[in-house]
């Protein structure tokens, strides 16, 4: 029932995308613009369903990237945080490096990355985890503070080494936390795939939309930003319902 | 073992064990800084000893550092001055080597673990392998028999409190530390666990360190009865509690209970001017 519900909000929450259309239209129909310009909303959704086949490649790649990317970039996040927490001396070279790592545009280490890791699917992948890991850094790191001192205070009279606390009780405290940026970042994560795709050019509903662009195909270009859109949603609603999940299972 | 002298080892163990000394606080201050270099003196030169075997309580008006003496003897904190040793050894070496058991004033249960694996932790964290026969044991002895695969969430109080006591006694520890276990008990259920905690003892011999704010319950458990003045927790007075046990109700209804209940309740209404 209450799975039931939150697909439910899932969907009236879907209203800012309805509204998005109406105005979609209304725009090109009032500036009289030409399907060259901007094409009206049916036609593209009409893109849409009519190549779908077309698309489903490119949908799969990116969503495989978004997915792999977050999975990866949340792991190293995670484990740096635990680095951090585990040791001052690894925390001076962990912490600067993520601050320094975060701070430079995406934009801009794009086409470094492809350098170093290699052009193409390594670099769109890459790409993505950098995107994702500094969240997750930052959230693991403070669930890891937020250790209850009544927890703590146990697991000494208990006896427990580091590792047991890490294990036993850190890591669970930092899960939920953990959740909530795969949460913020998964919407990232699909753009930060497809942005890498669109530079790259390879493949993906990045390269599918630079590809639409150059053979002057609006539908399909306007199209591909759609079903990136409904792509990112989805994404996002499905790991708001694993946050929650986790959030019931660990509290 | 190898010894040969020793004629009748059966009697000269218990002995031995009378002798031993489990805890010893000396003369341990307790001063705590807090914010703007303000300090706070919870205890003031507190000395106790406690034999092996023994099952000493302590009470005294709210916040006059019982659970600070707790956690001086757990390990948990160092005394400002005076000296703290436990089996003859630093405090938390006891926990190091898992022969600790702590029923936390606020029970401190591992929210996403059933009351089957909260009291199975002790097991998991010395990394010996899991008694489930004593684990069922306990259970039942707490009283939460059908509740092993509940959350702590989907407990009361009270039964959160059994949880972490039935937790504080899995390994049988070498020293038991209680701070008011039952306080969230109504008086009945309270009795009940009273007795149950009476009869363990009596099986299994633990040391014991009960802090409770109920005097009834002090003597029902107890050796001797600490009773501590106000902040700065001082020990006022130790009373000796000679009732043969098992203290059943005759006992709680004899004129002597009675006569030492009254007597340890005016010692601690005494205590409402001694803070500074
Ligand atoms: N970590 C701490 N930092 C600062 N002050 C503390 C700390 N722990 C305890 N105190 C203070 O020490 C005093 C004794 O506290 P303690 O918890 O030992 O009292 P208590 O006798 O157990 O009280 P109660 O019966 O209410 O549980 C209190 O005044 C408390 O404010
Ligand atoms: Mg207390």
């Amino acid at each position: 029932m209450t799975r039931a519900r939150s697909i439910g909000m899932g969907i009236v929450h879907l209203w800012p995308i309805a509204l998005l259309l109406l105005s979609w239209d209304a725009w090109v129909v009032l500036n009289g613009y030409t399907s060259t310009v901007a094409p009206r909303p049916w036609f593209v959704i009409a893109d849409v369903f009519t190549g779908f086949a077309d698309y489903v490649p490119s949908i799969l790649y990116t969503l495989g990237m978004a997915l792999g990317g977050l999975v990866g970039g949340t792991l190293i996040g995670f484990v740096g945080a635990v680095l951090v927490w585990w040791s001052a001396a690894l925390s001076g070279v962990v912490t600067p490096a993520a601050l320094i790592i975060r701070s430079v545009p995406i934009t801009a280490l794009i086409p470094i990355i492809a350098r170093i890791v290699g052009y193409g699917d390594p670099a769109v992948l890459a790409s993505t985890m950098l995107i994702c890991f500094f969240p997750a850094f930052v959230f693991t790191l403070s669930g890891l503070a937020a250790i209850p001192e009544a927890g703590r205070d146990l697991f000494t009279v208990l006896g427990a080494n580091k590792l047991q606390v890490l294990s036993r009780l850190g890591v669970l405290y930092a899960l939920p936390n953990l959740m909530v940026s795969v949460r913020i970042t998964a919407p990232s994560a699909v753009l930060a795939a497809m942005l890498a795709e669109f530079l790259m050019g390879t493949s993906g509903l990045g390269a599918l939309f630079s590809q639409a662009r150059s053979y002057m195909d609006m539908e399909r270009s306007w199209g591909t930003a759609l079903v990136a859109t409904v792509v990112s949603v989805l994404v996002f609603v499905g790991a708001q319902l694993m946050e929650r999940r986790v959030e019931s299972r660990l509290t | 073992m190898s010894s040969t002298a020793t004629l009748t080892p059966m009697e000269t163990k218990p002995a031995e064990h009378a002798t031993r000394t489990a805890v010893s606080v000396n003369r341990a201050d307790k001063i705590f800084t807090l914010s703007r270099g303000k300090k706070l003196q919870a205890l003031a030169e507190v000395d106790l000893e406690v034999r092996e075997g023994e099952f000493v309580a302590i009470i005294g008006p709210s916040g006059c550092g019982k659970s600070t003496v707790l956690r001086l003897a757990a390990g948990l904190d160092r005394p400002t001055n005076g000296t703290v040793e436990i089996f003859g050894a630093a405090p938390h070496e006891l926990a190091t080597q898992h022969r600790l058991g702590v029923a936390f004033q606020e029970h401190a249960l591992l929210p996403w673990a059933s009351v089957r694996s909260n009291i199975a932790l002790p097991y998991k964290v010395a990394g010996r392998k899991v008694d489930d026969a004593r684990v069922d044991g306990l259970i039942e002895l707490v009283g939460l028999k059908g509740f092993e695969k509940a959350r702590p969430k989907q407990l009361s109080g009270g039964m959160r409190q059994r949880v972490s006591i039935a937790r504080a006694l899995a390994l049988s520890p070498d020293l038991l530390l209680l701070d008011e276990p039952f306080g969230a008990l109504d008086a009945v259920t309270r009795r009940r666990m009273n007795a149950e905690l009476a009869r363990i003892w009596g099986e299994e011999k633990i040391t014991t360190i009960l802090v409770t704010h109920d005097v009834d319950e002090a003597l029902i458990l107890a050796d001797r009865v600490v009773v501590m003045t106000g902040r700065p927790g001082r020990v006022r007075t130790i009373k000796n509690v000679d009732f043969p046990r098992p203290r059943d109700a005759a006992t709680t209804r004899s004129p002597e209970f009675h006569e030492l209940v009254d007597e340890l309740t005016s010692l601690l209404d005494a205590n409402d001017g001694d803070a500074a």
